[in-house]
């Protein structure tokens, strides 16, 4: 990957990299750690997938929340938050959607828990930004027990459709195609690739979670407890 | 705080490395063969609500079988399946803890009344709890709504799901977890 040569390069360049290589701890149990990342290499290696993955630079995006009003970009977080990004759409289907804010929602509940709600974030990105208005985003947080007032937690709505959908394909590989709804009762639905991605405060990626729906949600809790008291 | 300054400084990295050092050391245990490894229990807060009360639930329970149905009153699909767990229920109701759990901020986002009105139309008659952590979600992984898990004596998940069922279905989950 591009992203992958170029932060090489940088590590290269600054001497991070090599830094961390020789500093020998991360080696201790056999790991050989990626360059700015916390996590030893996930059991399963990702790093063919289309979207970014352990030791990947988050591809950069502003977007806006709805709800505050405010333009965010997975950048700002850098040197101040790791964060929690996946992408849905309220009107989801046979509780994919739900399945991974539940996943976003349970981290949001244990940095509460811990005190470090502050150092950490939670962004969900809806590619369907027609139905998904302030007010329809506002009504399901409160249906999925998410915490709007803990200041950690954007949904993120692209201005349209169509640059939901480029954001989704140029970021992360990922397409996005409407579809009739056949059984289900929506207008239209998506069919979705449940990713949820892990990202450190120097903007690495940590983890991919390709299935969002099974990832077990306390190993996913406990990599980013680690990820942020590191 | 400390981990950020030092980030910023080439010098501090072997710090990063000692930190990955710690944390890749903390390895969970192995589960040890096929059966799977007890739930640590939760308490949650019980609804007041047909068949139900206001209180407290330790779930899964201690000394018996425990089916848990994972609802919430947003859920179109666990309308649909309510008549086969009221079934279920009548047939193995005294043989497990048979307790629906909603994720919902129940108490704050969403009422207690929303609830126990859903209970009430949807004929429910056994205990609801809120679980508004989703600390028992996590722990028993779910993953979309309706999931259901029911769970043995020794706190040992024996049969876990989503999505809909019959009435013949739960019955047949439900027992895996019995005389075990």
């Amino acid at each position: 990957m591009d992203r992958r040569t170029y932060l090489r390069s940088l590590a290269a360049g600054t001497g991070v990299g090599a830094a961390v290589g020789t500093a020998g701890c991360l080696g201790v149990l056999g790991d050989s750690g990626a360059e700015g990342a916390v996590l030893g290499p996930p059991e399963q290696d990702l790093s063919e997938a289309v979207h970014p993955s352990y030791g990947d630079e988050m591809p950069e995006f502003t977007v806006p929340d709805p709800i505050t009003g405010e333009e965010v970009s997975t950048g700002q977080f850098e040197g101040d938050r790791a964060f929690l990004w996946t992408s849905f759409y309220t009107n989801c289907p046979k509780g994919v959607c739900p399945a991974l804010i539940l996943r976003l929602r349970r981290a949001q509940e244990y940095a509460a828990e811990q005190g470090y709600g502050d150092r950490a974030a939670f962004l969900p990105l809806t590619f369907d930004p027609q139905r998904d208005t302030a007010e329809a985003l506002r009504e399901y947080a409160g249906q999925q027990g998410v915490d709007l007032d803990a200041g950690n937690w954007h949904f993120l709505r692209p201005e349209s459709y169509e640059a939901g959908k480029e954001l989704m394909m140029d970021n992360f590989g990922l397409k996005i195609e409407k579809t009739d709804p056949d059984q289900y009762e929506t207008e239209y639905t998506f069919p979705h690739y449940g990713l949820i991605l892990l990202v450190n405060e120097q903007g690495i990626v940590e983890r991919a979670y390709p299935g969002g729906t099974n990832t077990d949600i306390e190993a996913l809790v406990d990599d980013f407890d680690r990820v942020i008291t590191a | 705080m400390r981990r950020r300054h030092l980030l910023a400084g080439i010098a501090s990295v072997g710090a990063l490395g000692g930190a990955g050092a710690v944390a890749t050391g903390n390895v969970p245990a192995a589960p040890g063969g096929d059966a799977p490894e007890p739930v640590d229990p939760v308490t949650l807060d019980t609804v007041d609500a047909p068949g139900s009360r206001d209180g407290e639930v330790t779930l899964p329970a201690l000394d018996r079988p425990t089916f848990i149905d994972f609802f919430a009153t947003w859920c179109k699909p666990c309308i649909e399946q309510m008549p086969d767990l009221v079934e279920a229920h009548d047939r193995l109701g005294d043989e497990v803890l048979f307790v629906s759990v909603t994720p919902e901020d129940v108490g704050g986002a969403v009422s207690e009344e929303t609830v126990a009105d859903w209970w009430t139309e949807h004929d429910g008659d056994w205990l609801v709890a809120a679980d508004v952590t989703a600390e028992l979600a996590a722990r028993l992984n779910v993953g979309g709504y309706p999931s259901a898990r029911a769970v043995d004596a020794t706190g040992r998940v024996r049969w876990a799901t989503s999505g809909t069922h019959t009435t013949e279905e739960f019955v047949e989950g439900i027992e895996t977890a019995l005389d075990r």
